[in-house]
């Protein structure tokens, strides 16, 4: 049971502070479970990256998402392992940063997202890796996203730009288009590739 | 109100519902199951309101609850119904010249109030209305909670700084005369100033709680908003008002939970959020004039209009609000861009928030823009202070009220989520934010802001989010994942189509959830939240622009006199009238505090007293009454219960007998068959003994054979020696013949030898007797059967028998 490991990690973390890197990684070393939360300014296209990914559509008028939102879906990868990623779509507003650290916390993945035509959603989505290093799990997995690559016309955050600041932070960087799908899958198979497998003995001995 | 211009056909009406939001595909069927039971619900809430309504304008004109304060008001009403004339022949006027100019409605007559209102719906360009008069009475019950409030908030000198300085603000730029689009609406204001006071509106039913913004300068220096200044003149003329005594105010609260029919919901949303209280004249379009001013003369972060990033914010959402609702197009959109626009303006410390831009848009569904305006104040300022703000402490404060309910209430859900590692506030936080907008089914959100715009505080949020967890705790205990858990919870939280069950189990269920519980309880674990904040804003300086703010406001509010000055001088340097008028208002406040305790000194007679004491008693019976019919209810539906568990058991007694009939019959069988294999063995003895007396006859028969047998072989035995008897006595014969032969041949020689006379005679004799006995003894051998031995048979001739012996002899 995967459950059964995160469970005394949780009551000695409590409820408030400290994160909790068990609680979202987890399971055997064939199926894995992995807590996911996608961050970034508002309008970049979170939902849409998420609803691309888990239901394969696109809705260029998708309604504002207040609070967070929750999907999930399993991926299977060619090492016959599977992934079931639960995804906390979080609202982009400045303020609903407040409640971020409710969904960020115990997450092993943070997906942060920015859009190539905005400079302004870049230097947000800058703050939000300062804040994950700061109060995220210490082993989270973190990558940068530039949505809206279609929109290439319109660019004005260089893909340079997000390759070296990913670079310097140690994140997995790609740029999507959750309107042509282009690097959706890609983006969530990447990162299944660089979680952190739980090791045998950890299994072996909660 | 949007909602209205919606022609039934611009519904698609696979994909929408009646309020033309979209449905999700997997949900169209369930709604148009639940459907009809809408249409049904619709009818019998509509009939039960009209009576309502009808019974309360009765009453209310009967009896008006405050005719103390009437008596003292007399004069200031009879000025006002001398201005009534003047209005009619506007009205008058309006009527004639078409409905083209439903902006400037303001003042009707109470008759043909209701007439107007529906005119006015079918125009375009609506921007304030009036609510239908018949809903008078139920605004005016409203709005002395609002004023109720707003004075013992003055008293405890708990200032609510948090938008009180703003509204200073606005009426400070109210002030300026500026504005076009109203010209005619406050023309016809300036006809009857004094037309505001609520205590008359209850007489006749007719209120307009506006007030023109230069009598009020005139009265305070300061500019206050309308509603403190009610509160003020009553305080001045006679103390803290007792909030009335409404008799039907139970009756009411049953009827909300039941719903409100959809074509009053507009007006009595706004009724229950005491918007007529709210309105200051000419604030919204005040508002909109600055902001279209602002945005002309430069597009920048300029401190007096709405701060850019949340222009952009709300540029950003409006087309991500009920996108593809028909109401929404171009003219909904504008609409919601003012609105939004003003709000932000009008309440700087919570400016835009994700989430109203749901209400502002379902408010504009629901009534004119203005209107739209003043309830989505009410919401946000009053019902939600502190919510939406830039740090959303009350509702982070919330969701752990909210948990230490949950625990409380569903332990053993509880223990199932923290065994899977989930967090209520992981899907209650966007409950209690979206104030359910697209977390439930439209019918159901509806309801629940029903009961909750009528309570006037965030009880119903609490009820219905335990509700939810009540319908779907036990299936969410079955779950074995986080993930299993929330998307489960989700779907079935989305498919909550039974409204009326929703409401009921919220209202019903949980009424231990008081507004002074929770407030208890968020003292409780305000502290825990501050002190994060507090940690936030210290150690990540990131947010440096908006979280300075919002940590300084909140301070404010809890701190008002350290931080006034600072607030002071920040307002101040942003826009020089801003720091002015707020200051007025502090006079205000002073002054009101002041005066509002003094008069409650002196203003209590005892008859005043017994008044209150007889309205207390009053409502207790009321109560009592209520909670009477409430348990006759519940007798009945027991009572119900109670005939059909008897007609269960009746049933299960049949079943009863009917088994025991069958065991019976099935014990019989058995026996019948148990004899029948009796029979049967009986039948196998039978058969065996059969078999053994056949055997015993078999044998018998063989020894019969065999005795035949033996019989047969004696009978040959016997003929075998009758054969050789017959042989014997031949031989006899041939002997006899033979002794003949010889004794003749003897005779003859004698004869010739001696005396042939003498011999002859003797040899004759000889002969002759040896004959006989032969003879003799055949005689007896022939007549057989007697088994006499021969010996005997020859007994008494013993003599002959020798000679016999020596013939046989002889013969051999």
């Amino acid at each position: 049971m995967g459950c059964s490991a995160s469970l005394p990690d949780r009551s000695s973390s409590g409820r408030l502070v400290g994160p909790n890197s068990e609680n979202g990684g987890a399971s055997d070393a064939k199926n894995l479970r992995v807590k996911l939360v996608l961050l970034g300014d508002s309008g970049v296209g979170k939902s849409c990256i998420v609803l691309r990914f888990v239901r394969g559509q696109f809705d260029p008028t998708s309604k504002v998402t207040v609070g967070a939102s929750f999907l999930s879906q399993t991926i299977a990868l060619q090492d016959s392992t599977t992934v079931k990623f639960e995804i906390w779509d979080t609202a982009g507003q400045e303020r609903y940063a407040a409640l971020a650290p409710l969904y960020y916390r115990g997450a092993a993945v943070a997906v942060i997202v920015y859009d190539i035509t905005s400079p302004e959603s870049f230097n947000k989505a800058q703050y939000w890796v300062k804040e994950l290093q700061k109060h995220g799990s210490p082993d989270i997995v973190l990558a940068l996203v530039g949505n809206k690559a279609d929109l290439h016309e319109k660019r004005e955050v260089p893909v340079q730009d997000g390759i070296e600041y990913a670079e310097k932070n140690g994140m997995f960087f790609i740029e999507t288009s959750a309107k042509t799908a282009d690097n959706i899958n890609q983006l969530f198979e990447e990162i299944a590739k660089r979680l952190p497998r739980p090791a045998i003995s950890s299994t072996q001995n909660p | 109100m949007l909602l209205s211009l919606l022609s039934k056909r611009s519904l698609e009406a696979d994909s929408r519902d009646a309020y033309g939001f979209a449905l999700r595909p997997q949900h169209v069927q369930r709604y148009r199951e639940y459907s009809h039971i809408y249409k049904e619900e619709e009818e019998e809430r509509s009939n039960k309101w009209k009576n309502f309504l009808e019974h309360v304008e009765k009453s209310s004109e009967l009896s008006s609850p405050e005719k103390a304060h009437k008596e003292e008001l007399q004069a200031e009403a009879t000025e006002r119904k001398a201005e009534t004339v003047p209005e009619s022949g506007e009205e008058g006027n309006d009527t004639s010249s078409g409905k083209s100019v439903s902006g400037c409605s303001s003042e009707r007559d109470p008759e043909k109030e209701l007439q107007h209102s529906k005119e006015t719906k079918k125009s375009k360009v609506q921007t304030w209305t009036l609510i239908r008069s018949s809903l008078g009475s139920i605004e005016n019950m409203m709005s002395f909670r609002i004023r109720k409030g707003k004075i013992m908030k003055d008293k405890q000198i708990i200032v609510d700084k948090d938008h009180l300085p703003s509204e200073a603000a606005s009426l400070g730029g109210a002030s300026e005369d500026d504005v076009e689009e109203d010209v005619c609406f406050s023309d016809a204001l300036n006809d009857s100033p004094d037309a505001f006071t609520a205590e008359n509106s209850v007489s006749d039913g007719f209120s307009d709680s506006v007030k023109v913004a230069g009598e009020v300068e005139a009265m305070d220096g300061g500019v206050p908003h309308s509603v403190q200044s009610i509160g003020t003149e009553e305080a001045v003329a006679n103390g803290v008002p007792p909030e009335p005594f409404f008799p039907w105010k139970l009756e009411l609260e049953s009827l909300v939970h039941g719903g409100v029919p959809t074509d009053l919901r507009g007006e009595v949303w706004q009724a229950f959020v005491g918007v007529k209280a709210r309105r200051v004249e000419r604030y919204y379009y005040e508002l909109l004039a600055q902001e279209t001013n602002t945005t002309e003369s430069v597009d920048k972060d300029n401190s007096s209009g709405v701060p850019r990033k949340w222009r952009r914010q709300i540029e950003k959402d409006i087309p991500r609000t009920f996108p593809g609702h028909p109401a929404l197009n171009e003219d909904g959109r504008n609409s919601l861009r003012r609105l939004l626009l003003a709000y932000a303006r009008h309440n700087p410390s919570v400016g835009y928030c994700q989430a109203m831009n749901f209400f502002a848009g379902l408010l504009l569904l629901l009534m004119p823009e203005e209107n739209a305006f003043w309830t989505l104040v009410g919401i946000i300022d009053e019902y939600f202070d502190g919510y939406y703000t830039e740090e959303m402490i009350e509702s982070q404060v919330d969701q752990l009220v909210f948990e230490e309910l949950v625990r409380e209430n569903f332990p053993k859900l509880v223990n199932h989520l923290d065994y899977l590692g989930v967090q209520v506030a992981w899907f209650t936080g966007p409950w209690f934010l979206s104030i359910f907008v697209n977390m439930i089914p439209w019918e159901s959100v509806i309801r629940v802001w029903d009961v909750l715009l009528f309570e006037g505080n965030r009880v119903m949020l609490f009820r219905t989010a335990l509700a939810l967890l009540e319908l779907y705790g036990p299936a969410l205990v079955t779950t074995k994942d986080a993930g299993d858990a929330i998307t489960l919870l989700q779907s079935l939280v989305g498919s909550t189509f039974d409204s009326s069950q929703l409401v009921l189990t919220a209202c019903m269920g949980f009424l231990a959830i008081t507004e002074t519980r929770l407030q208890d309880l968020r003292d409780k674990h305000r502290p825990a939240v501050l002190a994060v904040v507090e940690e936030r804003s210290k150690m990540g300086q990131v947010w440096k622009d908006s979280k300075g703010l919002a940590s300084k406001l909140y301070s404010f509010k809890h701190d008002p006199i350290v931080t006034e000055e600072k607030k002071t001088t920040e307002e101040g340097t942003t826009d020089g009238y801003v720091s002015h008028s707020k200051s007025g208002s502090r006079n205000l406040d002073e002054l009101l505090s002041g005066t509002s305790v003094d008069s409650e000194v002196d203003s209590l007679p005892e008859l005043q007293d017994q008044v209150i004491w007889l309205k207390v008693e009053l409502c207790r019976m009321l109560e009592e009454k209520r909670s009477a019919v409430l348990r006759a209810e519940e007798l009945e539906t027991a009572l119900m219960e109670i005939v059909k568990l008897d007609n269960r058991r009746e049933l299960s007694a049949r079943v009863e007998q009917l088994e025991k009939e069958v065991a019976e019959l099935q014990q019989a069988l058995a026996d019948k068959t148990e004899q029948e294999a009796a029979m049967l063995k009986v039948l196998m003895w039978m058969e065996q003994e059969q078999k053994v007396t056949e055997d015993a006859r078999i044998s018998a028969e063989q020894e019969v054979a065999v005795q035949k047998n033996a019989v047969h072989v004696l009978q040959e035995k016997y003929d075998k020696a009758m054969s050789s008897l017959t042989e014997m006595e031949k031989r006899v014969k041939v002997a006899e013949s033979m002794l003949e032969a010889t004794l003749q041949y003897e005779s003859g020689q004698a004869k010739a030898l001696k005396s042939p006379r003498a011999a002859t005679t003797q040899g004759n004799t000889k002969k002759l007797g040896i004959l006989s006995f032969g003879l003799g003894w055949r005689d007896r051998n022939k007549g057989a059967s007697d088994l006499k031995s021969p010996s005997e048979q020859r007994e008494p001739s013993s003599p002959k028998d020798k000679t016999g012996e020596e013939e046989k002899g002889h013969a051999k």
